[in-house]
Parts: structure tokens; C-alpha cells; sequence
């Protein structure tokens, strides 16, 4: 897909880097400041601010990894997150949860965090997971490394994750080292991608500054990831918006290669729109698509993997705007060759998780996929032979062409999909969406196998996190079996 | 000669050069301050409000019209002060993102259009700690303190504040806004308001402080929408 002429791409890379030379980033903490001056990039102690030379930002697109490879708990290679490979991924971080049997919004628990992973772990298309909802019955400050921990305890797949606080990220790296033999063995089998923000307009604060350098020398791969709100902290037109958020993201990635060469480093985003009239900030607007997919053909010019918060709903609920939100979105972002697309089971502005949509998502993922694979010739070509066989039979049913190909070609969704005639439903009980929802998370629930982990492991995150704590009269929420 | 409706117009083109000059003006014809303040400013910004209200204007227009209310007030301010009236003087709004907490969107806009409303903001950026607050509300003589978080690690750090402010015993209401709040959540940790967005937050603000309540008659007529 291409929204850009090639030339328009060259010119806005060339901007943005002149914007990173010219007024650079502002680095919001003087120690933080100092620290990345430290690195050798050039900086103005008086207005704080870190400016790039063209060189340094060549330097460290030379130095940034072509390609992410996530491997799992186990350090098998997992997903390879390269040249037009999509992958599906859950949103991260909601505040709440929309509770599948109340329909009520709530404060999500460690029970809910753990049925969401276990419900996941399982599904088809959804390729690995993400700290999708925070939940609230552990102290705040350790609730990003809680949700680490029970995805760890529950899932062998690799994990979109993040830090809330500036040194969250040691933590969460120390558990995750519990896995490999050493602190290299992580560098070189990453299990997790985490997310640093930049303080759009060109600005880092100390929490993301120290998250980049705590992820870059701990080899966890970064998603670089802006939030412009066009109209609002960006410019409201494609091209403006599109500068603006190139050169926020090569000013992670130079940090992150300046830290430690070869840091793999995501051009990410989730770039929303300001409503001029409720002042909201709508994530599916159908200007802000425009931008994922301008800066889809960017990332693919800087040859950089690529991240985007596309396949989610703004809607309060399940609804048609869900379903038509979502999935725009994931066609877009298959079409658009991105590499991992956070965004399945969110609603409400990012702010809200919904189990019953992920398992929705499941399915418009997988279909989003299969339209996007490269078109090939599959013994279709030529014809002839294939047409005079319909011709002569009448069907292809049993042709020897169709069974070698049909199960690739036809794509037979889930129950989440409804494919049934009239007559079918009714006489499966007219199930309406939300009761086949239950019905494969019920049956997700049920086929879910247990990855146990050593009781060492968890005693020792358990320990870590109390530590990490400022709070010290807390029991760990039971987390069964 | 003064003419309220046009400097009400300049008020609702956003026209802040035009409404500090009428201002000036007014004044220097030996107009009562209160009422070059009512008339002219404060029933100018009732009228924008009003059409944000009913979707006629959106939030650029509105901010405008704010900056050209905050250089009306700006000529306005001192006199009050002056003229020993100090409680008609704008009301002091202290603002900040709690401590740990960096999303200032949401706040910025609040502080926006209160300003537009009349309040004098006193802005204290993000990541703002409990003393901070209370020295800021002390050093202004603020008639509120209004505490924004979007995180709910961040959040739980406003019932510290408002367990300092308290304890220091100062007169002041207390404000919270962000989207993982609650009025059920305000209440919890004893705020004074809470709204959820800031069109609303501006009303509770005046709410709050009883600032007086013009209703845009008469010289809304003579304006018109654009
Ligand atoms: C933009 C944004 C950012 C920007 C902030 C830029 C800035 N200068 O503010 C950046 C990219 C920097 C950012 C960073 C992070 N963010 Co953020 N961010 C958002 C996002 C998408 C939108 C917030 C926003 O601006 N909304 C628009 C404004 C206008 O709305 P609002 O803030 O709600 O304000 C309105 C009302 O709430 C009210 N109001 C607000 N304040 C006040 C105050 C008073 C007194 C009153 C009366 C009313 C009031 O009026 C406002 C106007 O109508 C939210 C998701 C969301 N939709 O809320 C996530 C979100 C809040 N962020 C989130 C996270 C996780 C982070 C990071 C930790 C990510 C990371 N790992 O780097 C960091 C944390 C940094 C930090 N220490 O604070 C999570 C929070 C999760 C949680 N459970 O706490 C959210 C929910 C997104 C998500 N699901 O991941 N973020």
C-alpha cells in the first residue's frame, strides 16, 4: 500500500532529521540529561535539550537491527518480526476491564489477568501477548512488574510489556533473566518488546529516558512509540504529523544505540486524533489511519522493524463500531506490512479491555492475515486444464486441484464469526454473539495447558517485587493453579 | 463611547488585541471596573460558552476567545486589587499533574479554558509533589487546587496531597480530574470536586467558588456565530 511517493518519503525523513539537528529533544530531568549527554551526544545544559547530527542518526540506523526475533519463555525462537510478517497482539495497559458476565466496567483483578492469559495463550491468531490491563489488587508501583510475573507463570510466548516508572524496567529484566543462563543469553534470545513514549512534541521525560537505557542494556527490544494528537501537540496534516512523529522516534533510536549498538529498536506509534469538540482523543479516527500508514512506508524506507496500535475500538462496547474499527484497522495494518500491531481487545480509547473482543479479534486478525499474504500462482496458470475440468464436471469439489489447495485458500473462521443460514442458527439455539463469545472462552479456559515454572522462580520474583515496593504490608493475590 | 456588544464580539472573534484596546478604553471613559468586567468580558465569554455547549463552536474558537478574555482581565486585574475589592479579583487556580505522573493533555486544556472563564491559573506542570502544591496555594492565596493523574500508580498519590494540604490547614477546595478517576474515587480520598472533562470542570470551578453567574442576555444578541 502506498499513501507516499517515494520522494515525499525521502523529504520526510530528511525533515524530521533536520528538526532532530536543529531543535532536538528535551530531556525533562536534569540527572536524565546529563546521563545522555554522558553518551556523547551533543547537548545545551541551559535548555536541556540533545540535538543529533546527521551522522549520528546515520550511525544509528546502521547500527539498529533490521529485524526483531521474540523468542519464548524458552528461548526458542518465536516470532520474527521482519520485512511484511504481521503479527497480532492485545492491546496494553487498560485502566479497567468490561466484565464478561456483569457488562459492568470494573478495576481488573490478578484472577482477571490470569484467566486474560490463559484465555490468549490459546488463541490462533494472536501471535504473543501484552500486559494488557493493569490490575489493582497488588501496590501500584509494582503492578507493571506483576503483570510481568503472571504472564510468565502462565504463558510460554513472548510479551508486550513496559515499565511505569523509571526504574520498573530493572525489575522486570531481572525476572525475565531468570530464564536464560545469563544476562547476554537475554540480549541475544529477547522474550519481550517494551514500550518507551517520547513526550510528544520532541520531548523525553525522565521515566522513558531511563527506560530506553535500562531496555537497551539489558538487550529488551523497544518499541518506540509517539502519541500525536493531530490538531492538539501535532500537526493536523498528514505530512506535518508524519515529520513530527519520524523524528520523535529516531531520537529513541539513536539514544538506544548510542546506550548499546544493535539495541533492537521498533518505529512504532499510536498516533490519535484531538476531537475539537468533546476533547477527546480518538485512536481510530480515520485521519490518524492515514498516519500509520504513512509511517508504515517510512519505517519499510529506514528498513526498521515496525509497531502500530491499529485493530482496536473507541466505542464503550462490543458493538458494530467495535467490530468496524477493529477491523478496518487490522486489514490496514496487515496491508500496510507492519510487523507487530497492538490493538485486539481494547476499547474505550485504550482505556478499556475486553476479553469477549479479543476473542472477536482472534478472528478478524486471522482474516486480516489471509488477505494480506503475497499473491502467488498456485497451479492455476495456465488454466486451461483447471476450466475444462469445471466445465466437464460442474463442480471442483473433489478436484484434485481443490483438495490440494482449499484448506490454504478458504478461510473458515471461528464461532466468533457468524456463517451459519437462518435455519442453522435458530436450530443451534440462536446464539447471539456474546453467548458464542462465552462459549470459545469457555472452551479456551478449558483447553488451556498449565507452563509450570519452578516454585525458585517464583519465590524470587516474589521477593524482587516486595522489594521493589514501597508498600510493605501486602499478601500476593492468590494466582491458582 | 462604550459599546459592550462590539467588545463582546471582538471577545467571540477571539480578537485580543481589539478586546485589550476596548478594555483600556472603556476604563479610561471612567466606567466602573466590575462592570467594564461583567459587561464586557465575563458576558462575552457566557455567549462562547454557551455555543461550545450547543456544538456551535469547537474548542480553537473557544481558546481564542480565551486568550482574549486573559488580555481583557489582564488591564482589568490590577485595578481590582487596588480598588480594595479582593474578592472580585480572578480567582486563583492552582494546577498540576501529581507527582510521577507526566500526561499534562488533559490539565493543560482544564487550565485553558478556566482561564477563558476568568480564573487566574497558576500552573505547576507535571510530575508535582504534595509540597510543591501547598507552597503554591500558600504563595497565591489560591481559591482552589486542581490535581490531575492519568495512571493508576499516579493517582493514589492525590490522597496523599490532599492528606498534606489538610493537615497544613489550609482553606482550599480541591479539584481532581484524569481519565482513571471517579467522583466515587474523589470522594474516597475527600476532594472537594471531581469532573470528567473540562467543559465540566469549569463549571464545578465556579460552582465551587460561587463566581457570579451572568447569564448571556442582551449583548449576546449582537453577536453573532460565526
Ligand atoms: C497521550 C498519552 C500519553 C502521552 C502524554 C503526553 C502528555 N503531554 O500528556 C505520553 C506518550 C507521554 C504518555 C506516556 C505514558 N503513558 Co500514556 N496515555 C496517553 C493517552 C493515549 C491519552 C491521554 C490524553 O491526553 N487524553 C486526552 C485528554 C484531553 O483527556 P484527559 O487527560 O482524560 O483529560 C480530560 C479529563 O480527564 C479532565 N481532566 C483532566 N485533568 C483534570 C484535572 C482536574 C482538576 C479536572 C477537574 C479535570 C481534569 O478534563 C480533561 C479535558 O477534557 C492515554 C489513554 C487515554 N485515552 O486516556 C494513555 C495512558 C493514560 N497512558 C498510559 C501509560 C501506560 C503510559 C506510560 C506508562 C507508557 C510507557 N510505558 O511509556 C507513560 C507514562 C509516563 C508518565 N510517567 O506519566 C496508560 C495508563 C495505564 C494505567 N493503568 O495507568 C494509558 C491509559 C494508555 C494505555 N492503555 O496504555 N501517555
Amino acid at each position: 500500500m502506498q499513501l507516499l511517493e517515494p520522494a515525499l518519503v525521502d523529504r520526510i525523513v530528511h525533515e524530521s532529521m533536520a528538526v532532530l539537528e536543529n531543535t532536538g529533544v528535551l530531556i525533562e530531568d536534569a540527572e536524565t540529561f546529563s546521563k545522555v549527554r554522558a553518551l556523547g551526544l551533543p547537548g545545551d545544559e541551559s535548555s536541556m535539550r540533545i540535538r543529533f547530527p546527521r551522522a549520528t542518526l546515520e550511525q544509528a540506523l546502521r547500527d539498529a537491527p533490521k529485524a526483531i526475533t521474540l523468542h519464548d519463555r524458552e528461548g526458542t525462537p518465536h516470532s520474527h518480526l521482519a520485512d511484511d510478517r504481521t503479527h497480532f497482539v492485545p492491546a496494553s495497559s487498560a485502566l479497567r476491564i468490561l466484565d464478561r458476565k456483569t457488562d459492568q466496567v470494573r478495576d481488573p483483578l490478578t484472577a482477571d489477568f490470569v484467566e486474560y492469559v490463559k484465555v490468549c495463550d490459546g488463541l490462533d491468531h494472536i501471535a504473543y501477548l501484552s500486559t494488557a490491563f493493569i490490575p489493582t489488587d497488588v501496590p501500584k508501583d509494582i503492578a507493571d512488574a506483576w503483570r510481568l510475573y503472571l504472564h510468565l507463570t502462565h504463558s510460554k510466548k513472548p510479551i508486550v510489556s513496559g515499565a511505569f516508572t523509571a526504574f520498573g524496567v530493572r525489575p522486570m529484566a531481572k525476572m525475565m533473566e531468570c530464564f536464560r543462563s545469563d544476562k547476554q543469553d537475554l540480549i541475544d534470545r529477547p522474550m519481550s518488546i517494551f514500550t518507551c513514549c517520547p513526550n510528544t512534541p520532541l520531548r523525553w521525560s525522565e521515566d522513558s529516558t531511563q527506560n530506553l537505557i535500562d531496555c537497551a542494556e539489558a538487550g529488551i527490544p523497544i518499541e518506540v512509540v509517539p502519541v500525536l494528537l493531530l490538531g492538539m501537540i501535532s500537526p493536523c496534516t498528514l505530512v506535518g504529523a508524519l515529520v513530527l512523529h519520524t523524528a520523535e522516534v529516531l531520537s529513541g533510536l539513536a539514544i538506544a544505540q548510542t546506550v548499546r549498538p544493535g539495541t533492537p529498536v521498533a518505529f512504532g506509534g499510536a498516533p490519535a486524533s484531538f476531537h475539537m469538540r468533546l476533547m477527546t482523543n480518538p485512536m481510530t479516527a480515520v485521519e490518524v489511519l492515514r498516519v500509520y500508514c504513512g509511517y508504515a512506508q517510512i519505517a519499510k524506507h529506514l528498513d526498521l522493524p515496525s509497531q502500530a496500535y491499529l485493530g482496536l475500538g473507541d466505542g464503550k462496547f462490543n458493538d458494530a463500531q467495535a467490530g468496524a474499527e477493529s477491523g478496518i484497522g487490522m486489514f490496514l495494518a496487515a496491508m500496510a506490512g507492519f510487523n507487530s500491531v497492538s490493538g485486539p481487545g481494547m476499547l474505550d480509547y485504550v482505556n478499556c479491555f475486553s476479553l469477549e473482543k479479543l476473542v472477536f479479534d482472534d478472528e478478524l486478525a486471522g482474516q486480516a492475515l489471509h488477505f494480506a499474504r503475497p499473491t502467488t500462482i498456485v497451479d492455476d496458470l495456465p488454466a486451461g486444464p483447471l476450466i475444462e475440468e469445471l466445465t466437464r464436471d460442474g463442480h471442483l469439489l473433489t478436484s484434485e486441484h481443490t483438495l490440494a489447495h482449499w484448506e490454504d485458500e478458504l478461510y473458515i473462521p471461528g464461532i466468533m464469526v457468524d456463517r451459519t443460514n437462518r435455519e442453522q442458527w435458530e436450530n443451534a439455539g440462536s446464539p447471539t454473539q456474546k453467548d458464542r463469545a462465552a462459549k470459545r472462552i469457555e472452551s479456551l479456559l478449558a483447553d488451556y495447558e498449565p507452563q509450570p515454572i519452578d516454585r525458585e522462580f517464583a519465590q524470587f520474583a516474589q521477593d524482587l517485587l516486595r522489594g521493589a515496593s514501597s508498600e510493605t504490608d501486602f499478601t500476593f493475590p492468590s494466582i491458582g493453579k | 463611547m462604550t459599546d459592550y456588544a462590539v467588545m463582546n464580539q471582538h471577545l467571540f472573534e477571539g480578537n485580543h488585541q481589539q478586546v485589550k484596546g476596548a478594555t483600556e478604553a472603556t476604563l479610561a471613559e471612567g466606567r466602573p471596573v466590575l462592570e467594564v468586567l461583567n459587561e464586557g468580558l465575563i458576558a462575552g465569554m457566557a455567549v462562547i460558552g454557551e455555543d461550545f455547549k450547543h456544538n456551535r463552536v469547537f474548542v480553537p474558537e473557544v481558546l481564542l476567545a480565551a486568550r482574549a478574555m486573559k488580555a481583557g482581565l489582564a488591564v482589568i486585574q490590577p485595578l481590582l486589587i487596588g480598588d480594595g475589592t479582593p474578592q472580585e479579583a480572578a480567582k486563583v487556580i492552582v494546577m498540576g499533574t501529581v507527582k510521577g505522573d507526566l500526561h499534562d493533555i488533559g490539565k493543560n486544556l482544564v487550565g485553558m479554558l478556566a482561564e477563558g472563564a476568568g480564573f487566574q491559573i497558576v500552573d505547576l506542570g507535571t510530575n508535582t509533589s504534595a509540597r510543591s502544591f501547598i507552597e503554591a496555594v500558600e504563595a497565591h492565596d489560591a481559591a482552589i487546587l486542581g490535581m490531575s493523574a492519568l495512571l493508576t500508580t499516579t493517582m493514589v498519590y492525590m490522597k496523599t496531597v490532599v492528606d498534606e494540604v489538610r493537615a497544613a490547614g489550609l482553606e482550599i477546595r480541591i479539584c481532581v480530574g484524569g481519565a482513571p478517576l471517579s467522583q466515587e474515587f474523589a470522594d474516597e480520598i475527600g476532594a472537594d470536586g471531581y469532573a470528567a472533562d473540562a467543559s465540566s470542570a469549569v463549571e464545578l470551578f465556579k460552582r465551587l467558588t460561587a463566581w457570579p453567574e451572568r447569564a448571556a442576555t442582551g449583548s449576546s444578541k449582537a453577536i453573532s456565530a460565526r
